[in-house]
């Protein structure tokens, strides 16, 4: 080929051509009003075996007739057989999602992009900081390294919702807060409590700072809305920590996942490729358009 | 500027009037064949053509850029059919015929973006529609002898007789007699298609010497203004009469943006590709309602940036060829010009304070 001089990487080539696999939708678990957790499982039991991916990597789910939509696997590798996804309802592909019921068939491209570097935490104490529906993506990580839990020192785990029906995986929640090698903190916004609520009240980067986690030897680990990041790194800098030992992930719009529709790029870097997981301090010299 | 003088092996000669028999030529060879054509008074495309009839030299540049015949405006990435019984049918659409496909007239700007789209469409992942296209393709580009004046290609590194990605570069002599240069084993199985009708150059030819383009800007200049300006009150001027419409993205050779897109009636349809373009408000805004960029000036900025520093910064090249087409397609008269040589007057501003 002519053109082939040109290309800049000289490993083998992924053949790419957008081709969809079919999952089978095995189980809906409904999280919040307007949230629902899909288990899915591979039509094809061979792909099903032979598929791979790193927590923190993400995927286009479709729904044949409404299109393609990017979500994270919240699932742990360590889990095989099957993958999760969290969808929230906001508009089309994820409107369609929601009508769908078990037996239920949908596309799949993936895995793509980078994951969470799970082996330089080994040893290491980990705080994981999320918000919302940004526990998705930590709850693979989470169910990767609670799997794997003597290869870490401390688990602690912050979670913060709007109000107590905005919590996601209500039923994981009390099983990590069962355990006696993980330490939890649950918060809700202040007026999103009912009478029965037993965690906290107040914003997640105020709970961090009472929480006063040792920033020695600790990788922290967060993803939330944008507001919930830029102050939460705030107090992590208050309490003593580098955005050097911070790493989050993004989600910007993407159609392709693979770096080539040219529509999740920040600067230099596209989310699809150099991302979704990012060291915090390299974010900082970013154009903030994520 | 001197002629090059190019090897004799490489370099061939027809006489005027040669292409109506190329194309008469390769059709019977069985080869599809892709020239310029004028498809309406004033506008010359390259079409299929399925006879040597209505074929024209006489134009600047075609209207469309030549990406279309590699990265189609649309294109069927696959179909699915829901079944009764709850199952879904879904088939790839097949890869693109690879009957060989000879292009003919694409200009060398043209021609050269191609090496833009092959590392996006290259980059870790092969996109098989693309690079069979390419495949199947031989590049019988013509050379530039009066580029039109919003032309820039000399101010991006490129030349009205860049040879880059072409297979054969056609130049027009004085006297009507073409000269073929040969780059690669395509343009030399071209040239063996045509048999008699072309013959080597003598060895002591010459080329023609390029049209006089002066160059417009410095790009170097330029990105060391915008690697320090990505806040600046410019963007928001550049941005003060862009409608947004696209124009600019769509017709430029390099922009590679896409969407992905079901079409389907009430049970089976089609999953398409389709060009996109970040001068769109909706292009990056999220499920949420965030939008990254979220005003038109920030998208005008990240439309020059990509161009003139992301591109560059990760795949050591320009996205753009300067083909001129966004400037003469823009219905308020936006020109990427200007703006680049307004940057390059702040960025020589800039150096002139630093050194007072």
């Amino acid at each position: 080929m002519s053109h082939e001089s040109s290309t800049t990487q000289a490993q083998t080539l992924i053949p790419l051509d957008y081709m969809a696999s079919k999952m089978r939708i095995v189980s809906i678990t409904d999280e919040t009003a307007d949230t629902k957790t899909f288990r899915l499982e591979f039509c094809d039991p061979l792909q099903g075996e032979q598929f791979v991916f790193r927590a923190g990597q993400f995927g286009l789910y479709s729904v044949f007739g409404a299109g393609e939509a990017t979500f994270c696997i919240a699932s742990s590798p360590t889990e095989k057989g099957y993958i999760e996804c969290s969808v929230k309802r906001t508009g089309k592909v994820t409107d369609e999602l929601h009508q769908c019921n078990e037996g239920d068939i949908i596309g799949f491209r993936g895995p793509y992009g980078n994951w969470f570097p799970i082996d330089q935490m080994q040893g290491k104490n980990l705080l994981f900081v999320a918000g919302g529906i940004g526990l998705a993506p930590l709850n693979s990580l989470i169910r990767n390294c609670l799997d794997l839990r003597e290869q870490f020192k401390a688990m602690s785990i912050l979670y913060g919702a709007r109000s107590v029906d905005d919590l996601v995986y209500k039923e994981r929640l009390d099983a990590w807060q069962q355990r006696e090698d993980v330490q939890t903190r649950y918060t809700v916004d202040p007026g999103g409590e009912t009478p029965e609520w037993k965690g906290e009240v107040g914003f997640v980067p105020t709970v961090l700072t009472s929480m006063k986690p040792d920033p020695q030897d600790t990788v922290v680990i967060l993803c939330g809305p944008p507001i919930m990041i830029k102050y939460v790194l705030a107090s992590l800098v208050e309490l003593g920590f580098s955005a050097e030992s911070a790493y989050t992930t993004l989600e910007n719009r993407m159609k392709c996942g693979v770096g080539k529709c040219g529509r999740c790029n920040v600067g230099k870097l596209y989310v699809c490729k150099d991302g979704p997981v990012f060291r915090c301090s390299d974010l900082e010299v970013l154009p903030k358009e994520f | 500027m001197r002629p090059t003088k190019v090897d004799e092996q490489k370099l061939y000669q027809a006489t005027p009037g040669w292409l109506t028999s190329a194309v008469d030529i390769l059709l019977g060879a069985g080869v599809e064949i892709i020239a310029p054509v004028e498809t309406e008074p004033g506008a010359v495309e390259l079409a299929a053509v399925k006879s040597s009839e209505g074929l024209t030299l006489d134009y600047a540049n075609v209207r469309l850029p030549l990406k279309r015949l590699f990265f189609p405006m649309t294109e069927v990435v696959l179909e699915f059919d829901h079944q009764p019984e709850g199952d879904v049918e879904v088939k790839s659409e097949p890869l693109v015929s690879d009957t060989e496909l000879v292009v003919m007239g694409a200009r060398p700007c043209g021609v050269a973006a191609l090496e833009s789209l092959d590392q996006v469409f290259h980059w870790d992942y092969d996109d098989l529609r693309y690079s069979a296209r390419r495949d199947r393709t031989t590049l019988v580009s013509f050379a530039c002898a009066k580029p039109d004046p919003s032309c820039f290609c000399t101010s991006v590194g490129g030349s009205p007789h860049n040879t880059a990605q072409s297979d054969v570069l056609v130049y027009r002599a004085e006297d009507g007699q073409a000269l073929m240069q040969v780059s690669s084993d395509k343009g030399t199985r071209f040239i063996d298609q045509l048999g008699d009708l072309v013959t080597a150059a003598p060895a002591d030819t010459q080329l023609p010497t390029p049209p006089e383009l002066k160059a417009k800007f410095d790009p170097e200049q330029v990105k060391t203004w915008l690697d320090e300006n990505f806040e600046s009150d410019f963007w928001t001027d550049v941005s003060l009469k862009c409608l947004g419409c696209g124009a600019c993205s769509y017709l430029c050779p390099t922009c590679h943006c896409f969407d992905i897109v079901d079409e389907a009636s009430w049970r089976a349809g089609q999953r398409r590709r389709n060009w996109d373009c970040c001068s769109h408000p909706m292009f990056t805004q999220h499920a949420s309602g965030h939008n990254p960029r979220p005003d038109q000036a920030s998208r005008c900025r990240q439309r020059v940036m990509h161009k003139f520093k992301y591109f560059p910064e990760r795949f050591e090249k320009i996205a753009c060829v300067g083909c001129g087409r966004c400037v003469r397609a823009c219905c308020v008269g936006q020109n990427l010009v200007s703006i680049l040589t307004d940057i390059e007057s702040k960025a020589k501003e800039g150096s002139n304070a630093d050194v007072a």
